[in-house]
């Protein structure tokens, strides 16, 4: 390990000691606190009895279902808004009113059109994907070089080519840079639900350990969803440095 | 690797929704009211009387009517205040069998918890006092405020919020609320820890024995499966006596399924199983939530409980 990185880490460990030391002298009781050691050991626990690897299952699996669908639905708007003016100016009104209802708002609805369970899961997180790919896909598109475009016409691509061959790789960075955004998306709204309703994953087992009265379980759930949610982001940036090299890094200032 | 992936999408898609079918899914929040249910299955009786039946958890008993009308479970026990609101707002759902009813027990479980620093003499010392109840016109609030009521004290002028079970004692400990609408295993465990002292036992002195949680299903769900709901009241009234009677089964099944350790189950007793309903044992909870302003329409009794 580099040693700054090392330093880096100094802080938290003595935070954690120290809270730790606090916990143990205090002779601490609470329903909403455990010491750090207590919590290592309920993770272990936890993952030796597979609990938390099946609620890692579950939500994980809705939290990318989710993200696919509202990926592409985002994806497929964004980039018809982009072309087309017209369009855009049509749907305008449409996609401002539905854009800021807050997605965990349509849990009531979801709950009693669809019931407990991945459906509604993928539903609400599809939901709350879409807005940021349409939104960045469509100003990708849009600040895509105009003399990319001038080829496209000159050689007489058709739409549909035009659109594989020249908007999407011109734009992809900029589309990988939203997609980054909705995984970090797709990964608190999926807890959300679970926590909220959704008797599965991840977002369950912090209520179900709130509930128990096992602080020390459900801090546990916390930190390993926040594990689930640092890898998911280093995975997406090594990912994305790998796949578009210094283009990546456009896509990232704008 | 992608038709894997998908194959893999397709068969957890399909195995959930198949268990959904093949068994009765109950749901319950994670208190001893269902306990009737848990020790049904624990101990085979659903299954010696042909029904295979499986419990969820659910986070906050205000769900459950949802729940049911959405299929995700079959029957639900919802306490009698989240039941007749929901059928108020117009949802049709129907008693199906008892669950637990408010005993001098379960009533001396329940009380207002007040923090160091503030002393309750009597009901009219809460007015200005900052409360905490588990949920807003849900069980405890509702009795709570029917107390002040009988007491000749005006609920306008507590100041009530919503704070969960699990966060009581630290909201009671850092001065957040000056008391909490509670009941055991958070009172003793807030008194032993020294954060306050029990200020009211409203439940002893309204000495009701009116229904706390009974299971509901939806009509349309109870009325085409009238063989199922007979064979549940059958399962239910002999796991009743177990959860009355023996104590340590009772807390092993309620342990197992609220997944609270096992002392601390073991150290407050089960609110008292009733498997039977009567349609006017829901008259009283009627009469209160109208005077508390908090049901529409005229319930018609004989109708809220499945014949």
């Amino acid at each position: 390990m580099r040693a700054n990185s090392a330093k880096a880490l100094v802080l938290p460990l003595a935070v954690l000691v120290a809270f730790e030391v606090w916990a143990r002298a205090t002779h601490l009781q609470s329903d909403s606190l455990a010491p750090p050691s207590e919590i290592v050991m309920a993770l272990f626990g936890a993952f030796a009895d597979l609990s938390i690897l099946t609620a890692t299952r579950d939500t994980l699996f809705s939290a990318f279902a989710g993200l696919a669908i509202g990926t592409t639905i985002g994806l497929a708007f964004g980039i018809a808004f982009g072309i087309s003016d017209t369009l855009d100016r049509l749907m305008e009104v449409t996609v401002e009113a539905i854009r800021p209802i807050p997605s965990i708002a349509l849990l009531p609805i979801a709950l009693i059109a669809l019931g407990f369970g991945y459906r509604m899961e993928i539903v609400i997180v599809a939901f709350a994907c879409v807005w940021p790919v349409l939104i960045l896909s469509r100003a990708a598109v849009r600040s895509i070089e105009p003399r990319l475009m001038e080829v496209a016409r000159a050689l007489r691509l058709p739409s549909a080519q035009r659109v594989w061959k020249i908007i999407i790789p011109a734009a992809l960075p900029r589309i990988f840079v939203a997609f980054r955004l909705s995984a970090g998306i797709a990964l608190i709204v999926a807890v959300t639900v679970e926590i909220a309703i959704n008797p599965l994953g991840l977002g369950a087992g912090i209520m179900l350990a709130q509930q128990a009265l096992r602080p020390d379980l459900m801090l546990a759930y916390l930190v390993w969803i926040g594990v689930i949610g640092y890898a998911l982001n280093v995975l997406l940036v090594v990912a994305q440095n790998r796949l578009f090299g210094r283009a990546a890094l456009s896509g990232d200032g704008a | 690797m992608k038709k894997a992936l998908a194959a893999l999408a397709v068969s957890m898609a399909l195995t959930g929704t198949a268990f959904a079918q093949a068994k009765i899914q109950v749901g319950c929040t994670a208190t001893s009211d269902c306990a009737s249910a848990m020790i049904a299955i624990d101990e085979g009786i659903f299954r010696k009387h042909g029904l295979e039946v499986e419990m969820t958890p659910i986070g906050i008993n205000s769900n459950i009517p949802a729940a049911i009308l959405s299929n995700s479970i079959q029957i639900g026990g919802p306490t009698s205040t989240v039941f007749l609101q929901a059928v108020d707002g117009g949802l049709d759902l129907v008693a199906i069998a008892g669950a637990t009813i408010m005993s001098p027990v379960s009533n001396g479980n329940i009380t207002a918890f007040v923090r160091n620093g503030i002393t309750i003499k009597e009901p009219k010392d809460f007015v200005g006092k900052k409360v905490g109840a588990p949920g807003l016109n849900a069980f405890l609030h509702v009795l709570f405020v029917k107390w002040l009521v009988e007491k000749g004290v005006d609920p306008k002028g507590v100041n009530f919020v919503e704070v969960t079970f699990p966060t009581m004692a630290d909201i009671i400990k850092s001065g957040g609320v000056d008391a909490v609408l509670t009941a055991e295993p958070f009172v003793t465990r807030m008194t032993n820890a020294g954060l306050g002292s029990v200020g009211a036992r409203y439940a002893v002195e309204l000495a009701r024995t009116d229904p706390i949680i009974f299971y509901a299903a939806s009509r349309e769900w109870a009325e085409k499966n009238a063989a199922a709901v007979k064979k549940f009241r059958d399962a239910l009234a002999e796991s009743a006596a177990i959860v009355n009677n023996d104590r340590e089964k009772a807390s092993n099944s309620i342990s197992k399924f609220t997944k609270q350790p096992i002392e601390l189950v073991k150290a407050t007793p089960p609110n008292r199983s009733e498997p039977a309903l009567k349609p006017e044992q829901l008259s009283w909870w009627i009469e209160v939530m109208s005077s508390q302003k908090m049901l529409q329409s005229k319930l018609d009794t004989s109708k809220l409980v499945l014949k």
